[in-house]
C-alpha cells in the first residue's frame, strides 16, 4: 500500500479527507450552486439569502434529528408529523400571549415532544417491532392529534419568536444572521453531542453493530431512547420554525408525510448510511439546504416547477447511483 | 419455566397449558389474524348492526381489493428486502394513462396502463439491483419523479379525457351473482392464487425468499440476483397498475391523488400479515387477512363517525398494538 510511503503528517491528512470527503463534497456544492443562483438572478442581496436560510430551517432541523436516529441504527418517518404537532401546538397557544409564556410553551414543546420520541425509541427497543412500522404506526397518531387539536389551519405566535427563525417580526425581509445563526447552533451542538460525548459515540457504535456494542458493555436500549429523543427535540424545533415562517399552524397530513421524506433525502445525500453507524451531521444541514435551495434556481433558469421536481428525483438517484457504483468498484479492488 | 429441567422430556411435560397453546398459536400466526378479523367485524357490527350483511361484506371488500393488491407488490417487495414508496404514485400515472386512452377501447387502456407499471418498476429495479441505490431513496425519488412527469403531462399529452372506459368503471364498481360479488374482488383473487402460487411453488418464488434471507450465500450460489430484483419490482410496479385502474374505476374519474392515501396502509398491512421487513421471512396470505384487517378498521371507524383526527389516532394505535401483538408471540425465545 502506498500510505505505508507516506509522512505521518500527510497520512493524517489523507486519512481526514476520505473520512471527511462526503461532507466537504456537499458543502462544496452548496457553495457552487449558491454562487450559480447569485449569477443567474439579476439582484443578488440580503433579501435572497435570509429567504434561502429561513425557508431551510424546517428542513435543516428535521434532517438533523433524522440523521441521528439513523446513524443509531433506526429511522423515524414520523419526524414530520412531530413537526405538525409542533407547529400546531405553538400557533394554537402561543397567539396573543405575553413574551414570557410564549418561550416557556417553546421550551415545554420541545422537552415534550422529545419525550415522547424518546417514548417510541423504547417501544421500538422494547417491542421488537422494526423502527419503520413502528414509526408509521405514530405518524398517524402523531398527526391525527395535531389535526384534533387545530382542526383547520390557523392560530399564530409572537414577533419574538418570528424574528428569532426569520430574522424579522413580521417574517418578511429582515436580517440573515439570526436564521443562519439558529441553523449553525444546534447543528454545531448536536455535532459536537455526537462526536464528543459518550452517548453520542455509544449512538454510532450501536448504528455500526448493535450486538458488538452491546456486547461491550454499553446499554444499547438507554442509547436508543436518546437518540429518538434528541430527533424528537429536533422535529419540535422545525415546528416552532414553521410557525415563525408561516405565522400560523396547519394540520395537513400531507405537509408532514412530504416533510419526512425530505428528511430521509437529505440524509443520505449528506453522506450518512442508512445501515447505521456512518456519517455525520454536518454535510445532513448543507444536503437540506442544497433540496430546498434547487426550487430558486431551477424557477431562475426558467424550468417550470413540476419539471423541477423530475429534475430533484433525478438528482437524488443520481447521485445515489454514482455513490452505489464508487462502492462497488472499491469492493472489486480491495 | 419452572427450574432447571433433567431432561427435555420432563421439561415438556412441565410446561403450563399457556406455554403450549402460546407455542401452537405462534406456529400458525396465520389463526390471530383469523381471531382479529372476527373480532374486528363482531365489534363493527355491535356498533353498526346494517355492517353484518352480504352489502356489508361487499363493501369491505370493494375497499380491500386495491389495498390487498398494493400491499401484494410490497410483499414481494419486502421479502427480497425492499419496499416501494412509489407504489401509489405508479398506481395514479397508470390509472391517468388508462383514462387518457379509454375512447380507444378498455384493452388498449389497461395494456397501457399496466406498461407504466412495467416501466416505473424496472427503473425502480434497476436503481436498486444494478447501481446499488438504497430501495427506500430509489422508491421515494421515483415517487417524485412521476408526480412532476404527471403533473405536467396532465397539460400537455395526457390533457383530454379523465374519465375512465365503461368496462374499467363496471371492473372497479360492478358486481355479478345478483349484486354480491364485485368484479374487482375476482381480479384480487385471481391475482391472489397466481401470486400465492408464485411465492409458494415455482422457482422465481423461492428465489424472492433467497435474496431476502441471504444474498450472499444466493448469490455464491451461482444465481444472477439482480435478475431476481428487477422482475420483483416489475412485477410490483404491474400489480401497483392494476390496483390503480381498479381505483380509477371505482371513482369513475382521475386525479393525482387518486391512491397517496394507501401508501401506509400499503405496507401496514404487509408488516400485520406478518411478512418481515428485513425479508425472507412471510408470506401473501397473511397480507391478504392484514388488508381485511384494516378495511374493516375502516369501515367501522366511518361508521363511529368520529372525525378525521380520532380516526387517525385510532388507526395508528391499533396498527402499533397489532404489530407489536404478533412481533411479542412469534418471537423465539
Amino acid at each position: 500500500m502506498t500510505s505505508v510511503a507516506l509522512t505521518g503528517r500527510e497520512a493524517t491528512w489523507r486519512r481526514a479527507l476520505t473520512r471527511n470527503g462526503w461532507v466537504l463534497g456537499v458543502w462544496l456544492l452548496l457553495s457552487v450552486l449558491l454562487f450559480w443562483y447569485a449569477t443567474l438572478i439579476p439582484r443578488f442581496g440580503q433579501f435572497q439569502v435570509v429567504s434561502i436560510s429561513k425557508n431551510s430551517l424546517p428542513l435543516a432541523y428535521l434532517a438533523i434529528g433524522q440523521a441521528i436516529i439513523v446513524i443509531a441504527g433506526g429511522i423515524d418517518l414520523s419526524v414530520g408529523a412531530l413537526l405538525l404537532l409542533g407547529n400546531v401546538v405553538a400557533a394554537r397557544f402561543m397567539e396573543d400571549q405575553a413574551l414570557g409564556t410564549v418561550f416557556a410553551i417553546g421550551f415545554v414543546l420541545i422537552v415534550g415532544i422529545a419525550v415522547l420520541n424518546g417514548l417510541v425509541g423504547y417501544i421500538i427497543s422494547v417491542s421488537g417491532v422494526p423502527d419503520i412500522v413502528v414509526t408509521l404506526a405514530t405518524s398517524y397518531i402523531w398527526s391525527g392529534v395535531a389535526l384534533w387539536i387545530l382542526p383547520s389551519p390557523g392560530g399564530g405566535t409572537a414577533p419574538q419568536v418570528r424574528w428569532l427563525f426569520t430574522g424579522s417580526p413580521s417574517g418578511i425581509g429582515g436580517t440573515f444572521v439570526t436564521p443562519i445563526l439558529m441553523m449553525l447552533i444546534p447543528a454545531v451542538l448536536v455535532y459536537l453531542f455526537s462526536q464528543r460525548t459518550r452517548l453520542g459515540l455509544a449512538m454510532y457504535a450501536i448504528g455500526s453493530d448493535s450486538t458488538a456494542a452491546r456486547l461491550a458493555g454499553l446499554d444499547t436500549r438507554r442509547t436508543k431512547v436518546a437518540a429518538y429523543a434528541v430527533g424528537g427535540a429536533m422535529a419540535a424545533l422545525a415546528g416552532l420554525a414553521t410557525v415563525a415562517i408561516t405565522g400560523t399552524g396547519d394540520p395537513r397530513f400531507s405537509v408532514g408525510a412530504n416533510a419526512t421524506l425530505n428528511s430521509v433525502a437529505a440524509v443520505v445525500l449528506g453522506g450518512i448510511a442508512l445501515t447505521g453507524g456512518v456519517g455525520s451531521v454536518l454535510g445532513v444541514v448543507a444536503a437540506a439546504v442544497i433540496l430546498i435551495m434547487l426550487n430558486p434556481i431551477l424557477t431562475a433558469m426558467g424550468i417550470n416547477p413540476n419539471n423541477a421536481q423530475v429534475i430533484q428525483g433525478v438528482l437524488i438517484a443520481g447521485v445515489m447511483m454514482v455513490g452505489g457504483v464508487a462502492t462497488m468498484m472499491r469492493e472489486r479492488r480491495a | 419455566m419452572s427450574g432447571p429441567a433433567q431432561s427435555p422430556l420432563v421439561d415438556v411435560d412441565e410446561r403450563g397449558s399457556m406455554a403450549r397453546a402460546r407455542e401452537f398459536v405462534a406456529e400458525r400466526p396465520e389463526i390471530i389474524l383469523i381471531v382479529v378479523l372476527a373480532a374486528l367485524i363482531l365489534l363493527t357490527g355491535a356498533i353498526e348492526p346494517a355492517y353484518l350483511s352480504v352489502n356489508g361484506a361487499r363493501n369491505t371488500l370493494l375497499q380491500a381489493a386495491p389495498l390487498g393488491i398494493l400491499a401484494g407488490a410490497q410483499t414481494i417487495l419486502m421479502l427480497t428486502g425492499g419496499i416501494d414508496l412509489s407504489i401509489t404514485m405508479i398506481a395514479t400515472g397508470s390509472a391517468y394513462v388508462a383514462a387518457n386512452q379509454s375512447p380507444n377501447g378498455a384493452a388498449i387502456a389497461i395494456l397501457l396502463g399496466i406498461t407504466v407499471g412495467l416501466i416505473a418498476g424496472s427503473a425502480n429495479g434497476t436503481g436498486v439491483a444494478i447501481f446499488r441505490v438504497n430501495p427506500l431513496i430509489m422508491t421515494l425519488a421515483m415517487s417524485g419523479i412521476l408526480l412532476g412527469l404527471f403533473t405536467a403531462w396532465t397539460q400537455t399529452i395526457l390533457q383530454g379525457s379523465t374519465q375512465v372506459a365503461p368496462f374499467i368503471k363496471l371492473l372497479g364498481t360492478g358486481s355479478f351473482f345478483g349484486n354480491r360479488i364485485p368484479y374487482s374482488v375476482v381480479v384480487w383473487a385471481l391475482l391472489a392464487v397466481i401470486l400465492i402460487w408464485l411465492l409458494k411453488r415455482s422457482g422465481w418464488g423461492r428465489l424472492i425468499y433467497a435474496v431476502g434471507d441471504n444474498e450472499v450465500a444466493v448469490r455464491l450460489a451461482g444465481v444472477r440476483i439482480w435478475q431476481v430484483r428487477v422482475s420483483a419490482y416489475a412485477a410490483a410496479g404491474m400489480l401497483g397498475s392494476i390496483a390503480g385502474i381498479l381505483l380509477a374505476g371505482r371513482t369513475g374519474a382521475v386525479d393525482l391523488q387518486l391512491a397517496t392515501a394507501f401508501l401506509l396502509p400499503s405496507v401496514a398491512a404487509a408488516v400485520i400479515g406478518g411478512t418481515s421487513i428485513f425479508g425472507g421471512v412471510g408470506g401473501y396470505a397473511g397480507t391478504i387477512l392484514g388488508a381485511l384487517i384494516l378495511s374493516v378498521l375502516n369501515s367501522m371507524l366511518t361508521f363511529l363517525n368520529v372525525g378525521q383526527a380520532i380516526q387517525q389516532i385510532v388507526y395508528g394505535t391499533i396498527v402499533l398494538a397489532l404489530a407489536w401483538g404478533y412481533a411479542g408471540l412469534t418471537r423465539r425465545t
